[in-house]
């Protein structure tokens, strides 16, 4: 018995060692962001290295820590760098995204769930075929669509509607296997005392799935606030960027301002991680679901 | 579902009392579906004349301007070419009608503007002088006039040789070459305002092409109910349909050849008038000729009238007469044009005629009153779709056959229509392998070099991504193991932070002089790598990033699959004598496989479609070597601007998505058939 513990208590040493290691990998370039920020400058490097560096010299280098810890970097992003700003423009662009998405989603979700009408099938069919178009077919039409005929490129309302409308198919199948669950007599007891069909949606059925309207709105504000090659093709103006156009900003072309790069990361990065270790068990039910679907 | 019993019931006043009387004549939908098929004809045909109609105003208007400047290189050639003496140019620019506007003349070699009636040319600014630096364009525009000249006459290529360009506020340029002993030696251009006022075709008589048919369909039914064959709305009136076919035909019929008559007399004023200005710019270049004693009135053709090729259109003949045969030939090449569009205008209107007169539009209309709030509920959604996903869906396809770039977006389609070259360029371009003076080097911009690069990208990413969240999950599953759901929180951070941002931080990992990477390597006295030179370095750049993001979504799905296994199994095989290596293949991996394919499936498209690390991290280099599909297509439209080429390029992708998903739900298929 007691030979049988120790020889688990060993295993579990090798599977600690093994861990750890993955563990040191999975967080390491997080570190990295977190050193590079509070280093308070915009150097890549962690320290000077000296002229004929030795391995503990090299050793230093890598060891994310920073040389001087400073708040030089955050204090500056935000106040020389138009980063405010941009951060204003990704809640803009975000919020709007939310409030129109859950709105599309929800109602039309309520309509697939609760109504038989002819097309019904057809619709549902249609959003799920549309999850198979590729981005860049669709990319090029909704550039000249959003840009040429519509007037809306380098503005907000155009990357609002198109971040809305492209979630509106997840949205609404995830919406509608919740709206399913709710019974049915709850309704059809409201119709008896004369409640109308606007009353049912907004008084009965939008409270009770609360949850879910929740994890959508969640969701879309995710994909808008991380949403990085439409706003970087639509957006032409620095003062109009979003938050990851303006970080790629600090970074692209020939700039290296990886101090202000890093610290405007972990600003925006710091409520989605938060938010995504949250949700992430809804995630993954999702979309293994709607894997298996196709 | 009682509800939608409940929801028909506001709909049995359908069956009421039938409506009789003028009302239920002119709106019945026979008679609706003749008035708006009529309206969509007359419609049409009237916008279709009134284009055509502005067309053919703006080309005698650019013709009038063409006149003047072959005028003027004519004698500009004469000057420059040293048959006449003297050569006061200033003279000859201002005896030509200014309308606004001003003459430019540049000689190309020297790049001399000659002379110049523009009033920001005078003072020490007054022609002639070299050109300056801000009028490169004018001489660039002259060399490429030239260019178009001996293309044309080398390869009876097809390049425009007179250059018209709108500069915005109504002005208009227009450049044309001139000749010395042949060659082309320089430009003559003018610029003015164009100020065209189109005679439009009457909307009094569209207007009563539209109501007419209707009527007359009032009529017909009028005359039916009164023989007591009053047709029902919903049914199938084939009657119906082809006496509103033959009516609307018919008044479009009359309506589309009055219009085109009155075009052709249209075009024949407007040809009076360019003869009319003909032989006023002849007069005035003859007068002017005569002081300086060059010869300027064309020849036995008019060769000042020409097209954008500089052909002669032989319509204005040399003494300013009209050449009527010419003429009726130019319209009869417009109205054939005019003709196929106006059939195409007459089978919208039967598709619209057969949907009302065949009762789809009355079942239509009940459908939707009986449905109402169901479509209600999702109209706003369905709206969007159509307008951002599938319409562009159907653009992308039909841009995909065009040479649409960021030049001509604004032209219709059918101007720049291609057919199937883009895919022809993209997939019959088989030379992966270029042999050139220093050897055969690999084509990295072939589609076929970046469909292996893809393939090989997902295959590694994906086989990285199943491996490494397989043994995480494993070690995190064991049983009595501490620390388990700290380890699990950190292993997936990786999946949280948004991966733009993770893509560009490798982007400073890999930095070849201050990246960590390069300084671990180091520590262990290698050399440092220069990540982004080489092919094979670049792709590991983009698998590190890419394993690094992904094997969290894995690990955590298989660690929801092994927890759902029953130790029960474990307990049995246990029992039985089975080793731990027995148990993972015999148990572990047949129970995980619900788990694991759906995984691997969606994210084989997900890595297929990853943009962001490739696009982010190599950025496709070196030299676009490492691109994937994806970013490829993305840099054509967005760096190249060949939208064009770019969708097709998009389409092949999509089909190439399409294949792989109708083999993977036969392969499901066929594994859920072995396994149930």
């Amino acid at each position: 018995m007691s030979k049988k513990t120790r020889s688990g208590a060993v295993s579990h040493l090798w599977l600690h060692l093994f861990l750890v290691f993955f563990t040191i990998i999975a967080v390491y370039p997080v570190l990295w962001v977190f050193t590079v920020a509070f280093s308070g400058q915009q150097n890549l490097a962690f320290v000077d290295l000296p002229p004929d560096p030795g391995f503990l010299d090299r050793l230093r280098a890598v060891v994310p820590w920073p040389a001087t810890i400073s708040l030089q970097n955050f204090t500056d992003v935000v106040t020389q760098q138009p980063f405010l700003r941009w951060m204003l423009n990704s809640a803009i662009v975000s919020a709007l995204t939310t409030i129109l998405g859950v709105f599309l989603a929800c109602t039309a979700a309520y309509a697939f769930s609760r109504f038989q009408f002819p097309g019904r099938k057809a619709g549902m069919m249609s959003f799920l075929v549309s999850q198979m178009f590729p981005g860049t077919l669709l990319l090029v039409p909704i550039y000249i669509i959003i840009t040429q005929w519509l007037g809306l490129g380098n503005s907000f309302i155009g990357l609002v509607l198109v971040y809305s409308v492209t979630a509106i198919p997840f949205c609404v199948w995830m919406l509608k296997g919740y709206f399913d669950t709710i019974p049915l007599e709850i309704e059809e007891s409201a119709i008896m005392d004369g409640a109308s069909r606007q009353a049912i949606f907004f008084r009965i059925i939008l409270p009770l799935a609360k949850p879910a309207v929740a994890v959508t709105a969640l969701f879309s504000f995710m994909t808008a606030w991380n949403e990085f090659i439409l706003a970087a093709t639509f957006l032409e103006e620095e003062v109009k960027y979003t938050a990851p156009v303006g970080l790629k900003f600090f970074v692209g072309g020939f700039a290296s301002q990886w101090g202000y790069f890093s610290a405007g990361s972990i600003i925006i990065s710091i409520p989605v991680v938060l938010l995504f270790l949250y949700l992430q068990k809804y995630l993954v039910s999702g979309l293994t679901a709607g894997g298996v679907k196709g | 579902m009682s509800i939608v019993a409940q929801e028909t019931a506001y709909d049995s006043s359908e069956a009421g009392p039938r409506r009789k009387g003028l009302a239920a004549l002119l709106l019945h939908p026979a008679a609706l579906g003749t008035l708006l098929a009529a309206a969509i004809l007359s419609g049409l045909t009237w916008w279709f004349i009134s284009q055509a109609r502005g067309e053919l105003a703006e080309d005698a208007w650019n013709r009038g301007v063409i006149i003047e400047l072959e005028a003027l290189a004519d004698i500009v050639a004469g000057v420059e070419g040293g048959s006449a003496t003297g050569g006061d140019l200033p003279a000859v620019l201002r005896a030509l009608p200014q309308h606004d506007g001003h003459f430019k003349v540049l000689r190309l070699s020297g790049a001399r503007l000659l002379a110049s009636t523009d009033p920001a040319d005078a003072g020490d600014r007054a022609a002639p002088r070299r050109l300056d630096r801000e009028e490169k364009w004018l001489f660039d525009l002259g060399q490429e006039l030239r260019a178009a000249v001996e293309t044309n006459r080398a390869e009876r290529g097809e390049r425009r040789q007179v250059e018209v360009t709108p500069l915005g506020d109504g002005q208009v340029r227009i450049s044309l070459p001139y000749y010395v002993d042949g060659d082309v030696a320089g430009i003559v251009q003018a610029q003015r305002p164009r100020v065209i006022a189109v005679e439009r075709p009457s909307w009094v008589a569209a207007a009563a092409a539209a109501i007419i048919p209707w009527l007359l369909m009032a009529g017909f039914l009028a005359w039916r109910r009164s023989r007591d064959a009053w047709p029902e709305p919903t049914g199938r009136n084939w009657l119906a349909f082809v006496i509103g076919l033959v009516v609307v035909g018919g008044v479009g019929w009359a309506l589309g050849s009055m219009f085109i008559s009155d075009t052709r007399d249209y075009q024949a004023e407007l040809a009076e008038a360019l003869a009319a200005n003909f032989t006023d710019v002849r007069e005035r270049m003859a007068f002017v000729a005569g002081g300086q004693a060059i010869s300027v009135a064309p020849g036995a053709e008019n060769t000042w009238d020409v097209d954008l090729y500089q052909r002669p259109l032989g319509i204005i003949g040399p003494g300013g007469s009209i050449d009527a045969a010419a003429l009726s030939a130019q319209a009869g090449r417009i109205e054939g044009a005019l003709g196929e569009a106006l059939w195409g205008n007459l089978a919208a209107a039967a598709v619209v005629l057969a949907f009302f007169s065949l009762g789809f539009a009355s079942r239509t209309r009940g459908a939707l009153r009986e449905h109402r709030y169901a479509y209600f509920y999702v109209l706003p959604a369905m709206f969007g779709m159509l307008i951002l996903v599938f319409f562009p869906f159907v653009y992308g396809i039909a841009l995909s056959f065009t040479e649409q770039t960021v030049m001509n977006v604004s032209e219709p389609i059918t101007e720049v229509w291609a057919g199937f070259a883009n895919y022809v360029q993209i997939l019959g371009d088989v030379d992966i392998v270029q042999s050139t003076a220093a050897g055969s080097v690999i084509n990295y911009q072939n589609f076929y070099w970046t469909l292996f690069i893809t393939i090989c990208w997902t295959v590694s990413n994906v086989a990285v991504g199943v491996t490494l969240g397989m043994l995480l999950a494993l070690a995190l599953n064991t049983k009595g193991l501490r620390f388990t759901n700290l380890y699990r929180v950190l292993l997936i951070l990786p999946w949280a932070i948004p991966n733009y941002i993770t893509a560009l931080i490798w982007k400073g990992m890999f930095h070849q002089q201050f990246g960590v990477i390069n300084q671990g390597i180091q520590m262990f006295g290698g050399e440092p790598i220069a990540w982004f030179d080489g092919v094979f370095s670049a792709f590991m750049t983009g698998l590190m990033t890419n394993g690094w993001l992904s094997f969290p979504f894995m690990m955590v799905v298989i660690l929801g699959g092994l927890q759902s296994i029953s130790q029960d199994m474990y307990e049995a095989a246990t029992i039985d004598g089975a080793s731990k290596w027995q148990q993972f293949w015999q148990i572990t991996l047949p129970s995980l496989k619900p788990t694991i394919v759906p995984a691997v499936i969606i994210s084989v498209v997900w890595t297929f479609n990853m943009f962001n690390v490739i696009y982010l991290v190599s950025g496709g280099e070196p030299a676009g070597a490492n691109e994937i599909l994806i970013t490829k297509a993305y840099k054509i439209a967005f760096e190249e601007y060949r939208y064009g080429y770019a969708a097709a390029y998009s389409v092949v992708i999509f089909l190439i998505l399409l294949v792989y998903g109708v083999f993977q739900t036969r392969m499901t298929r066929a594994t859920e058939a072995t396994t149930t």
